[in-house]
C-alpha cells in the first residue's frame, strides 16, 4: 500500500451564508424575529462561530434547546432547530424544506460571477446532498444498492486489513497524531478502492477534493475561494472522465462501473450526472469519517470506564459506535431552506428562510435520551440523528459505521492504554458551523 | 402460489428514507410519523420485497416466511 503523506485539512471558517446586505427582506426578518423573541431569555452568547461555542457547542445548544428551541440567530440570519422532535419534523418533510443549496448560492451571485462559476453550479446542483426530489430520488435509488448495509459488510475483511496495516506502522513509536497518522487515511483508502480510483492517484485526488471544499467555508483572506473550488472540481471531473470511459470499455467490479452501467441501461443517468456523482461520493467519503474517528477516540480518552468496558466486551462495538455518533458526531448541523411558510415548534418560518437543523443538539435532547450528556456504549436503542433523517439520510452511513467499528476494535486491542498526549485544553477545533472537526489529536500509549 | 410473507418495520431504526416505498410502493407507505408502514405484504413479488428490505439504509425491515417463520431478510451473519 502506498502511504499518503500526512496532510491535515486546512483551517476552515464559517460556512457560506447569504450576504446580509443583499438578502431581501433582511430588515423585515430582524423585526419579525424580535417580535417573536420577545419575552424570551436573552442568550449571553449567540454566535455560532464564537471560540467558546466552537470548542464546546453543546452548552450553547442546551441553552437554546431549553430557552428558545426554534431560534432566529440574527448574526447567522437563519433559524436554529435544536430539539429532537422539531429536527425530525424538518428532516422528514422535504416537500416543505429544500436542500437546494445551489439555488440559494446562485441568488447571491452577480450575473458575471454566475457565468464565471457556471461549471461549479452545474455540477454541484447535481450533487445528491444539494438536491431535492425527483432528481434526488432517481440518483439515490441508483447508488443506494452499492451502499446498503449488506453490500458494505462485504468490505469488512479489507477494512480490517487496512486498519491493521496503518496501526502496525505507528505502534512502535508509542505516540501519534491520530488524525494525520490514522483517521485521515482510512476513509480515503476505503472509498477510493470501492470506487476504483487507482492507488497511486489517491493523494492527488484528495488534494483536488480539499480544494473543491473551499466554497463551503468562508476564510478571512481567501477572496478567490470560489474560483479555487471550481478549479478543484474541474480537476476532479477531468480526472474521472477517462476513468468513466475506461470502465465503459473494460467493466470492473467497482462503483464507477456500476454508475456507467446505470448510464448505459437507458436514460437513468446522464454522462454529466455520472461525473457529478463520482465527485460527490469521493468527496463525501473523506472528511466526515475522519472526524467520527477522532471525536470518538477523544471521547474514549475522557471516559476510561467506557473504553475499558469495550476492551472487556468487544461485542459492544456496534452500540459503542452509535453512541460515539450521538455523543460527539462529526456533523453538527445540516442546512434546509423553507419552500413555503411553515410552522416549526410554534414558530412561523417564512418561505425562503434558511434553517440550521442542529443534529448535535437533537442528539443531546433529554426529551429523547436519558442522561444525554453521558457516554454510555450500551445505550440501546439509540435513534440518534448523526447521519440525518429522512430522504437525505447519509448514503455512506454503513461504510462509516464499518470503518469506525473496525478502527475502535483494533485500537482497543492494540492500545488499551491510549491517552491524550496533551492537556485537553490544548485541543483545537476547526471553526465551522457544520463540521465538528479537531485540528489535531496527539495521543500516546 | 407464492408463499406468504410477514414483513416488520423496526421503528427504532426506520428513518423515513422512503426507499422501501419507492422500491415496493404497494407494500409500504409512509405513515403520518414519516416512517414506513406495511400496508400489503402480497402487493409485490417476493424478490421486490427483499430488494426493498435490503435497500433500507438502516436495516429496519425484517422479512419472514409467514407460514414457517423462516427469516428471509436480514440474512444470517448480516450486520444488525
Amino acid at each position: 500500500m502506498k502511504s499518503l503523506s500526512p496532510r491535515l485539512p486546512q483551517v476552515k471558517a464559517q460556512p457560506e451564508g447569504r450576504p446580509r446586505s443583499r438578502q431581501p427582506g433582511c430588515i423585515m426578518r430582524a423585526l419579525h424575529s424580535t417580535s417573536k423573541g420577545r419575552g424570551r431569555a436573552m442568550l449571553v452568547q449567540d454566535d455560532l462561530m464564537a471560540p467558546e461555542v466552537i470548542r464546546d457547542p453543546y452548552t450553547y445548544y442546551a441553552r437554546l434547546r431549553e430557552s428558545d428551541p426554534v431560534h432566529w440567530n440574527a448574526r447567522w440570519q437563519g433559524w436554529l432547530v435544536t430539539r429532537y422532535d422539531d429536527a425530525v419534523a424538518v428532516l422528514r418533510a422535504p416537500e416543505a424544506f429544500s436542500s437546494d443549496r445551489m439555488a440559494s448560492l446562485a441568488q447571491e451571485l452577480t450575473e458575471a460571477d454566475r457565468e464565471k462559476l457556471a461549471l461549479l453550479i452545474t455540477y454541484f446542483s447535481k450533487w445528491l446532498v444539494f438536491t431535492d426530489p425527483p432528481y434526488h430520488t432517481r440518483v439515490r435509488m441508483l447508488v443506494n444498492k452499492a451502499f446498503t448495509p449488506v453490500s458494505v459488510e462485504r468490505l469488512r475483511p479489507r477494512v480490517r486489513q487496512i486498519v491493521d496495516a496503518l496501526l502496525a506502522g505507528v505502534e512502535p513509536r508509542r505516540h501519534m497524531e491520530f488524525i494525520r497518522d490514522f483517521a485521515f487515511h482510512l476513509p480515503v483508502i476505503v472509498i477510493s478502492e470501492y470506487m476504483g480510483v487507482p492507488v497511486e492517484d489517491r493523494e492527488q485526488v484528495k488534494e483536488w477534493s480539499d480544494e473543491t471544499s473551499r466554497i463551503f467555508f468562508i476564510r478571512a483572506n481567501e477572496p478567490d475561494r470560489r474560483e479555487r473550488s471550481q478549479k478543484g472540481l474541474q480537476k476532479l471531473l477531468e480526472y474521472f472522465e477517462p476513468l468513466v470511459y475506461d470502465r465503459r470499455r473494460h467493466p470492473r467490479d467497482d462503483l464507477i462501473t456500476a454508475l456507467v452501467q446505470a448510464e448505459e441501461r437507458g436514460d437513468l443517468l446522464s454522462h454529466e450526472e455520472v461525473l457529478a456523482t463520482c465527485t460527490v461520493l469521493l468527496f463525501a467519503g473523506h472528511e466526515t469519517t475522519t472526524n467520527l474517528l477522532a471525536n470518538g477516540l477523544l471521547a474514549f480518552t475522557q471516559h476510561r470506564d467506557q473504553w475499558e468496558l469495550l476492551q472487556r466486551q468487544p461485542d459492544l462495538i456496534r452500540p459503542a459506535v452509535e453512541e460515539l455518533l450521538r455523543y460527539d458526531g462529526p456533523v453538527k448541523a445540516t442546512f434546509r431552506w423553507a419552500r413555503r411558510e411553515v410552522e416549526v415548534g410554534g414558530k412561523t418560518i417564512r418561505e425562503g428562510d434558511r434553517m440550521l437543523v442542529v443534529l448535535g443538539s437533537a442528539n443531546r435532547d433529554p426529551r429523547k435520551f436519558a442522561n444525554p450528556d453521558d457516554l454510555d456504549i450500551t445505550r440501546t436503542p439509540n435513534p440518534h440523528l448523526a447521519f440525518g433523517y429522512g430522504i437525505h439520510i447519509c448514503l455512506g452511513a454503513p461504510m462509516a459505521r464499518l470503518e469506525a467499528q473496525e478502527a475502535f476494535l483494533a485500537l482497543a486491542r492494540r492500545f488499551p492504554t491510549i491517552r491524550l498526549a496533551v492537556e485537553p485544553e490544548g485541543l483545537e477545533y476547526h471553526p465551522t458551523i457544520i463540521a465538528r472537526a479537531l485540528q489535531a489529536l496527539p495521543v500516546e500509549w | 402460489m407464492a408463499r406468504g410473507l410477514r414483513i416488520r418495520v423496526d421503528y427504532d431504526r426506520c428513518v423515513g428514507s422512503r426507499l422501501c416505498v419507492l422500491t415496493a410502493p404497494g407494500v409500504f407507505r409512509i405513515n403520518e410519523r414519516g416512517q414506513s408502514s406495511v400496508i400489503d405484504p402480497a402487493a409485490a413479488e417476493e424478490t421486490t420485497v427483499l430488494q426493498a428490505a435490503e435497500g433500507c439504509p438502516t436495516m429496519a425491515i425484517t422479512v419472514e416466511d409467514a407460514d414457517t417463520g423462516e427469516r428471509l431478510f436480514p440474512p444470517p451473519g448480516a450486520p444488525v
